[in-house]
């Protein structure tokens, strides 16, 4: 069951076309029962789909709580990912859905800045936003806003640095007020401390985009659309060593065979599976043992990954993971701030090992650099980016150490590896065995 | 195994009384006749300290044991090793990423020469950085190159090369506006201006006149700073960082013809074929002799003496190293580290454990040197968690110059911090720390060894400072003979090409190994310190 | 006492570059690396003077969220310490001058943005600062070069020490450490102009300042 990307709602800026489309129920309803709209956010279990998978109501609630007036929404549309682009569809194919969602969410928590929180490097969907934008102003429905909330809301399209960094919320409330998009240590959270210090709702396109039709439609419809408990569907940006890679919305549960193999059609050329990046690609990397794995985030958590924001790169044999993994460890160097120098140092220090490993120059020594920089680094930052960078890390030299010695080669091996097993867990300290003799 | 160290003494405690108790102490001159206190105190006089080379160019010359072993070993590398190693090429080759051979790079490659320049560690990484207190240069109007020629033969007991260190003292005003050139900073005297103004000028010990100019406590650094940019940016040097040189080549005329070095990175040797070498490799302070600390960087392990002589360049004063009065001597994990001569010079005394001065804190550092292993030896230093040595009075300094341990003193200043203790409050224990090769490969005034295609520059070389070097003349030593090394290597490799490069030089040597009955199991260079747990043998198997 | 400055006895553990190392209390990372038999042919120079900047680390304190950038030869070892070796590596492009080829001194200034345009470019976000061991304010440095105050820039780079962990911290690749180089060896290169050096350069060029070899100071005294 598609709600999202159903081909009836994609239907541009045209805001008519929207409204003939079923469009503006959820509002509608939002606006008859202001005071049920976070009940019902709740019981629908509605979660940021932007990769942290937190529970939407509670953000809800505790902007609503605080007092107005002079709050904000963003909705978080910076999608710079690796093998994300989900939003990028939304944005442009049926963005009134999102605004809608956005509108029902400032309505819930009193905000009446909104901003459409758009990455520049996608030209369409900030032009599609930006009209989409402009069919709303006379539109009765926000009026009707404008009544409840007191005053006129103002709505609007801010396009942030095309930095990926500028994704991390603290970092889109900087880019919304014309800095640059630094991430900042939280608390506070911008639920208290946001756009000029005012309390702000950052939540990603995707969510918002549910809001509208959980309104309309239900709590117990939208539960009822997901698998095994789960709640909702969820885009999944399907890439890869995949037949059929692209946009896949399925019901959040569906298993990582169901996706990979059903959907996306199996492991391109018939290859053998090998394993996925999710998310990010910042997470723990799912492998042939994880097919039957249903794909949500509490499932995911409990396998020691993330659902992250449903990005799948799928890997098959003959495609290195030393490689990808350099690859992206390359991308996060490439985008850490500057702010925190382990962040900007460390994930640089880490690419370098890796691509001189890659090239057959690697050391001896240098797997043990690398787990132990992967158990240095976690926590280094403001923000989760060095962290997901050394999760890959971890997790790629944990489950496909092999490659690593392969490339390395026997110049590259450490001679005496009485405790050189490597379990990638170099944050805790190995007991006796120092180690003696030369490379 | 550290005699100097020997912790008999007074305790730290009561000496630290005592020196409060006379503070400041009175002046006093030398009890011993210099010749005495030298014959009987200074670490290189001690018996077995020196034993004739046996093999080589020197054979017969006195030399340090520990370096002579290393001398009179055999070569790291096979020819067998090298078939199938990749070949580099140029003009010139420099060994040694230090100042002399950073100042001899830029020289060849500004000359025209197509330049490789191979260390063994990062670029910089050297004793050059380390030079905390000065470059000499006669520059006062009561100064003249005369003076400092003199001084230099003097304090180095008249055994350098008369020529050398003419050489050296002729270029020590040009060496300064070189340095400038290079974008080197220098103390201007107080007052002075930047343009017109004069460089602020002290009197080294052993010197007759006021000649040390520097640039803070940190003149090395300075100096180093700016080589090393303009190495790294001048068109016509390649840079070989982790690339140490095992063995030099020769071609077919017996000529010096470039270097086998080992990549460090891949385990595997390269070979660097060049018209001229430059070899300039420093000291061998990490040879850790008479088993003092020592002040100098990691890389100091004689390498270039070793690689030289086995080629048939003829040693100087191999028996003769300085050992710098002051060195730390408590806390332990910073023994050897250097507490800069420019607080002496700039009026600190040296107090033993009874609250006397004992020396002229200003003598020649082999006379103060062996003042302070006296007082240890005869138990009036300071004992202090088994360590000894006698107090640095830098508190007494602060007293009577309020503000010149921030102001002018501030490596010093650092050092005290890291070393737990404040400077102002509480006097250093310090006691001699190996400090600089005074010998080394016997040179011409233009850097020729005696080897044709080999060139030397700075403290790998001997000659210039004789038995005793003088401090400020390293610094100027470096950038005179880099100067010097370098235009003559560039002259030389145009009109030099070698021809079927290889080792034959190594069976001469290991014919003459085995006729004196010496072992062929040691094998030279060293590289890296034994405590830098580095296998040079197994790791050139890595790349096989 | 060993050579290293290191005696026996067991302190404090840490885990370096993935071995898990006892070193003695009070010894540097770097006594503590070699005291654990481990081999060390790089990331290493002055030993603990602290002035060549060769052993960067990455370290990370027990019970601290954060690391720290620090140079190993001179940060004692503590107990529960994570640490790192730090490469080193050329900056990403050269910025290429030719210091004799600036003589026209009125260009000064525009040779600064013409070699580091990036430095307009500073985003400011400290990571300079944070990162550099020896507390110099590395970012305000920056923004002096680039708004052309070439000495007070120059200024506060007196203490770099060439470990060039600015350089790997700053994400717009301003390169300040050489930018830093620029400016001090720019000033100078092109205004340091000692009286007392030009007089005596003069008087060698005019042969007025001839070596006599045998000069009665140039020999040994006589003896007794």
């Amino acid at each position: 069951m598609r709600v999202l990307t159903d081909e009836r709602r994609c239907v541009g800026a045209d805001l008519g076309a929207w409204m003939a489309a079923g469009g503006g129920a959820g509002l509608e309803r939002a606006l008859a029962d202001r005071g049920g709209i976070i009940p019902a956010i709740e019981a629908a279990g509605l979660r940021g789909l932007g990769g942290a998978g937190f529970a939407t109501h509670r953000k809800w609630a505790a902007v609503a709580a605080q007092p107005g007036p002079g709050k904000w929404v963003i909705c978080n549309g910076n999608e710079d990912e690796p093998g994300t682009f989900k939003d990028r569809f939304l944005l442009s194919r049926t963005p009134h859905q999102v605004i809608e969602g956005a509108l029902v969410a400032a309505l819930a928590v009193g905000a009446a800045d909104i901003v459409l929180y758009i990455n520049p490097r996608e030209a369409a969907a900030v032009a599609v936003a930006r009209e989409a934008v402009a069919q709303w102003e006379a539109h009765p429905l926000l009026a009707r806003l404008a009544g409840a909330l007191g005053e006129a809301p103002r709505l609007r399209v801010v396009t942030g640095s095309g930095l990926y960094i500028g994704g991390e919320e603290t970092a889109a409330v900087a880019s919304v007020m014309g800095g640059f998009p630094f991430p900042r240590l939280k608390p506070p959270f911008p639920a208290e401390s946001g756009v000029g210090d005012a309390p702000t709702l950052v939540n990603n396109v995707e969510t918002l985009a549910h809001a509208g039709h959980i309104l309309a439609q239900g709590p117990e419809w939208y539960r009822g659309l997901g698998l095994g408990g789960a709640p909702g569907t969820k885009l999944f940006s399907l890439s890869g060593d995949v037949l059929r890679p692209g946009l896949h919305e399925l019901p959040m549960g569906t298993t990582l065979r169901s996706l990979v193999f059903g959907h996306g059609g199996g492991v391109l050329a018939g290859r053998a599976f090998k394993a996925v990046f999710t998310g990010g690609p910042s997470n723990t990397l799912l492998t042939a043992a994880d097919l039957d794995v249903p794909l949500d985030f509490d499932s995911l958590r409990a396998r020691g990954s993330r659902l992250g924001t449903g990005a799948m790169i799928v890997v098959g044999e003959g495609t290195s993971i030393l490689r990808k993994t350099a690859e992206y460890v390359a991308f996060f160097a490439a985008n850490s701030c500057g702010q925190c120098p382990p962040c900007k140092i460390g994930t640089h220090q880490v690419s370098r090992i890796l691509e001189r490993v890659e090239a057959g120059a690697g050391r001896p020594g240098d797997l043990r650099a690398l787990e132990n920089l992967a158990g240095l680094l976690p926590g280094s930052g403001r923000c989760g980016l060095v962290d997901g960078a050394a999760t890959v890390l971890a997790s790629s030299l944990r489950t496909f150490r092999g490659e690593y010695e392969r490339a390395l080669g026997p110049s590259g091996q450490e001679d005496g590896q009485e405790d050189g097993q490597g379990d990638g867990q170099g944050d805790r300290l190995r007991g006796g065995g120092l180690r003696g003799g030369a490379p | 195994m550290s005699a100097p160290a020997a912790a008999h003494g007074i305790p730290h405690a009561a000496a630290l009384a005592a020196w409060r108790g006379r503070a400041p102490a009175p002046p006093r001159a030398l009890a011993l006749p210099a010749p005495e206190l030298l014959e009987r105190f200074h670490p290189d006089r001690r018996p077995g300290a020196m034993v004739p080379l046996r093999v080589g160019a020197s054979a017969g010359l006195p030399c340090r044991a520990e370096l002579a072993a290393l001398l009179q070993s055999d070569a790291l590398v096979e020819d067998e090793d090298i078939a199938g190693a990749p070949l580099l090429d140029a003009d010139v080759l420099v060994i040694g990423g230090g100042g002399a051979g950073c100042v001899a790079a830029l020289t060849a490659a500004r000359a025209g020469a197509r330049v490789l320049l191979a260390t063994k560690l990062r670029l910089g990484d050297s004793n050059t950085v380390m030079a905390e207190g000065g470059i000499q240069a006669a520059m006062g109007p009561e100064d003249s190159l005369q003076r400092h020629f003199e001084d230099t033969l003097r304090a180095g007991h008249f055994a350098a090369d008369k020529a050398l260190v003419a050489a050296l003292v002729s270029d020590g005003p040009g060496v300064i506006r070189w340095l400038i050139q290079e974008g080197m900073g220098f103390d201007l005297a107080e007052g002075s201006d930047r343009m017109g103004g004069n460089l602020l000028r002290r009197k080294p010990g052993g010197a007759t006149a006021a000649r040390l100019l520097s640039y803070r406590d940190f003149t090395g650094l300075e100096m180093m700073r700016a080589l090393r940019e303009a190495v790294l940016l001048a068109p016509g040097i390649t840079l070989l960082e982790r690339h140490p040189a095992l063995e030099l080549l020769t071609d077919d005329r017996g000529r010096c013809a470039g270097a086998v070095l080992h990549e460090l990175a891949r385990g595997r040797p390269v070979l660097a074929r060049a018209g001229a070498t430059v070899l300039a490799t420093g000291g061998a302070g990490r040879l850790h002799v008479a088993g003092f600390p020592t002040s100098n960087h990691y890389g100091a392990t004689a390498d270039g003496l070793v690689l030289a002589y086995r080629l048939g360049a003829a040693l100087r004063e191999v028996d003769s190293f300085q050992y710098h009065p002051t060195g730390i001597a408590w806390p332990p994990r910073m023994a050897g580290q250097l507490v800069s001569e420019a607080a002496r010079a700039s009026g600190a005394a040296l107090v033993n454990g009874l609250g006397e001065r004992f020396v002229d804190e200003l003598d020649t550092r082999d006379v103060v040197a062996a003042a302070i292993l006296r007082e240890i030896a005869e138990g009036r230093g300071v004992a202090r968690d088994g360590q000894a040595g006698v107090f640095l009075d830098t508190p007494g300094l602060e007293r009577a110059k309020p503000g010149i341990l921030g102001r002018s003193l501030v490596t010093l200043t650092h050092l005290a911090h890291r070393a737990g203790l404040d400077a102002a409050a509480e006097p250093f224990l310090v006691r001699p720390t190996l400090h600089y090769q005074n010998g080394g490969i016997a040179i011409g005034p233009d850097g020729w060894s005696g080897v044709p295609g080999l060139l030397c520059a700075g403290e790998v070389t001997g000659g210039l400072h004789g038995r005793n070097r003088m401090m400020g003349n390293a610094l100027l030593e470096l950038v005179a003979f880099g100067r010097r090394a370098g235009a003559a290597a560039a002259a030389d490799a145009r009109a030099e090409r070698p021809r079927n490069i290889g080792l034959t030089h190594l069976a001469d040597w290991r014919r003459a190994l085995i006729a004196q009955g010496l072992p062929l199991a040691r094998k030279a260079p060293l590289v890296f310190p034994p405590y830098g747990n580095f296998d040079m043998a197994k790791d050139r198997g890595r790349a096989a | 006492m060993r050579e290293d400055g290191l005696e026996g006895g067991a302190g404090v553990r840490l885990m370096f570059d993935g071995h898990a190392i006892e070193a003695e209390a009070g010894a540097s990372l770097l006594q503590a690396w070699t005291a654990a038999g481990l081999p060390l042919t790089e990331n290493v120079g002055c030993m603990g003077q602290g002035v060549c900047g060769a052993c960067r680390v990455l370290v990370r304190r027990e019970g601290e969220r954060l690391a720290d950038t620090a140079l190993a030869c001179e940060t004692p070892a503590e107990e529960g310490m994570q640490v790192s070796f730090l490469d080193h590596f050329p900056a990403r492009r050269p910025h290429a001058y030719d210091l004799r080829a600036l003589t026209d001194s009125w260009t000064a200034l525009d040779q600064i943005d013409a070699v580091f345009p990036e430095a307009k470019n500073c985003r400011h976000c400290s990571g300079c600062d944070r990162a550099c061991p020896k507390g110099i304010e590395v970012q305000r440095m920056v923004n002096l070069a680039a708004g052309g105050e070439a000495f007070a820039a120059a200024a506060l780079f007196d203490h770099c020490v060439m470990c060039n962990l600015c350089v790997a911290a700053c994400p717009e690749h301003i390169d300040p450490a050489h930018l830093g180089q620029f400016v001090r060896r720019m000033s100078a290169a092109l205004t340091l102009r000692p009286g007392d050096l030009i007089a005596r350069l003069r008087e060698i060029e005019r042969g007025g300042q001839p070596i006599d070899p045998e000069a009665p100071g140039a020999n040994p005294p006589p003896g007794p």
